[in-house]
């Protein structure tokens, strides 16, 4: 557990992959593109004492994740966010499967999201109860920006994917994540532009949207719809870490999201590993807003509001009891394997979380 | 026009003159000079031939958006006096082929990219619209700050503005009085209404919501934050470009392995 002046926060990191991008599993010259920008992001926001080599970002392993989740005892649980891209990478980026690896070993540490493609039909519904029964889903991570043969992509409000999105519902599955990031492809349109999240939100109540990475850069049109739909969330993961080099920059997007969004509907997410949550946590828990944007923006970013947003909220979406898991965590593996004791030992605990 | 002074008494280009047009381009999704945001490489001239080399903050820069910046840069370059032809080279993009044949060779962007499904100017138009939308920020900001109540800015028309250099005089209808304000960000604002086609339509209204309506002096405070959010986008999309940008031209950066070139 993150200890913040001498308080516990418990640290649900939404956004977590194991991914494999070495040169063996590359298919498609947009493989090396791709991690090659996932590199740029990571050593553009990285402290330069933190920053991996490429050749280490390609593929960390099951090992170094847990190292780097627990380790140091900046996360508590995480939730992996599958990226398939088969047509960049033969054995897939990071699948469900991949993850699984990881989840399976520590049930209690981790929460396994699926995906689906509405592109996929019969087969691909068959796939998603599939993966359900196989793993009790209860979150999608999906891409509707994907290029597939000569489809440029996908709608979420297209009667395709509502069929799909009702399946979620018939499952339980409620938390859709859809990744509304920086636009790549297609080439003349905006692959992820989030209009389509406000259709599927009204006429899924039931549903919880997560827009992952705030729809940055259409942070506007998120906020717009946010504010009219109650059930749209906003995952932090890349808005995340403009904590450490723009600071005014993150308190002035921080200060929109509250603004708009209230702060019971963000989550944190490190988007590891294109982060470590070892210092990303500490540097987004010491983040504050200036007296100017605190008078804009009329929000406090103080630790109540950072609590709900680095694991409450998330537990609340994914029914965790945060109780119940300090409780569990006094003596699970990953405790038992990093040495977490203290941390969990209850009001006698006063060990710094990151020394 | 200022560019014209700049260009030597002998009619030959200068650098100068060749930066301050590309200067006049901008980063559609950022709504900055490709010249501050430091895009521009390299410029070389030879006799009335002018050859920009540029290379964006991440290979997977948008295509249309890297399209728009190196159409717009020739186009720039060539309306210089004394400029016969612009050759443009994008560097180290995911379709910089594709690009580069497209504009050197005058082609479409739907011939440049027979995959697209369709041109770039939707997305253009939008990005516009959202610069329209920021720089109102700035402009009602500044009629706010001059003492103008929400309802008079509501009601401004573009024929309540007249520039007198380097300051605007805004005449509000009740009182028949001008205020005078910076004219900087009145101006912006009027290049980008242009654009967006606002100021053709058939209402009067200067300054309107995000969807293009007059504004209610009632909604006045939300249209203000919307507008405010619009910024706040821009510019935080714009710490991310600027930090692969750096990132990118870091001396010690690994090479990339896998490119065919």
């Amino acid at each position: 557990m993150y200890e913040y002046e001498g308080e516990d926060v418990f640290v649900i990191d939404s956004h977590l992959h194991l991914w494999d991008a070495t040169e063996e599993n590359i298919v498609h010259e947009g493989g090396e593109q791709f991690i090659q920008c996932f590199y740029d992001y990571h050593t553009a926001f990285t402290p330069e004492e933190k920053q991996w080599s490429l050749e280490e970002y390609r593929k960390y392993g099951a090992d170094r994740m847990m190292e780097d989740l627990f380790g140091s005892a900046a996360v508590d649980m995480g939730i992996f966010q599958p990226t398939y891209l088969t047509d960049f990478y033969d054995e897939g980026f990071n699948t469900t499967e991949q993850n699984a690896e990881l989840a399976e070993e520590y049930p209690e540490r981790f929460v396994l999201n699926g995906t689906f493609d509405p592109r996929d039909g019969e087969e691909g519904l068959a796939y998603l109860e599939e993966l359900n029964e196989k793993y009790d889903l209860q979150g999608v991570k999906l891409y509707t920006a994907e290029w597939r043969g000569d489809s440029k992509g996908w709608r979420l409000d297209s009667e395709e994917s509502f069929r799909f999105l009702e399946k979620c519902a018939e499952l339980g599955i409620r938390n859709i994540h859809p990744h509304k990031g920086p636009t790549i492809r297609p080439l003349n349109r905006d692959a992820f532009d989030v209009a389509d999240v406000d259709d599927a939100a009204t006429s899924f109540p039931e549903l919880n949207f997560v827009v992952e990475h705030v729809g940055l850069p259409r942070l506007d049109d998120f906020c717009w719809i946010a504010a009219q739909e109650p059930n749209v969330y906003g995952g932090l993961a890349v808005a995340a870490p403009m904590a450490v080099h723009r600071p005014r920059k993150f308190g002035e997007i921080m200060g929109e999201l509250l603004f708009w969004l209230g702060e019971d509907r963000l989550l944190f997410g490190s988007d590891y590993a294109l982060w470590n949550p070892d210092w990303l946590v500490d540097v987004v828990m010491n983040a504050e807003l200036t007296d100017e944007q605190r008078d804009e923006y009329g929000v406090e970013l103080d630790l109540e509001t950072k609590r709900k947003i680095m694991g409450e909220n998330a537990a609340r979406l994914y029914d965790i009891d945060i109780e119940e898991k300090k409780e569990q965590f006094r003596s699970d593996d990953v405790t038992e394997e990093f040495g977490l004791g203290d941390h969990y030992a209850g009001e006698t605990s006063a060990t710094p979380a990151d020394d | 026009m200022a560019a014209d002074s700049l260009d030597g008494d002998d009619g030959e280009v200068s650098e100068a003159a060749v930066r301050e047009r590309l200067d006049r381009v901008t980063d559609p999704e950022l709504d900055t000079s490709i010249v501050d945001l430091e895009y521009v490489d390299e410029i070389r001239i030879d006799g009335d031939e002018v050859s920009v080399a540029m290379t964006l903050p991440t290979a997977w820069c948008s295509p249309a958006f890297a399209w728009m910046m190196t159409t717009d840069a020739r186009d720039e370059v060539e309306s210089l006096p004394g400029v016969a032809r612009a050759r443009i080279e994008l560097r180290e993009h995911m379709h910089e082929r594709e690009i580069n044949r497209g504009v050197n060779e005058r082609l479409s962007f739907g011939e440049a990219f027979p995959d697209a499904d369709g041109s770039v100017d939707p997305v253009r138009a939008e990005l516009d619209e959202k610069a329209r939308i920021a720089r109102q920020h700035d402009a009602t900001g500044a009629l706010l700050d001059a003492g103008l109540s929400e309802t008079q800015i509501a009601e401004l028309t573009r024929d309540d503005l007249d520039f007198d250099g380097d300051r605007a005089r805004v005449w509000c209808r009740d009182g028949g009085l001008a205020v005078r304000v910076d004219a900087d960000p009145l101006e912006r604002y009027l290049e980008k209404a242009e654009a967006t086609g606002l100021l053709d339509d058939d209402r009067p209204e200067l300054f309107r919501t995000p969807e293009g309506d007059p504004i209610d002096p009632d909604a006045f405070e939300t249209v203000r934050h919307r507008t405010r959010l619009a910024g706040v986008n821009m510019s935080g999309q714009g710490s991310v470009c600027d930090a692969l940008h750096e990132s990118r031209r870091a001396e010690d950066r690994p090479p990339l392995s896998m490119r065919s070139d």
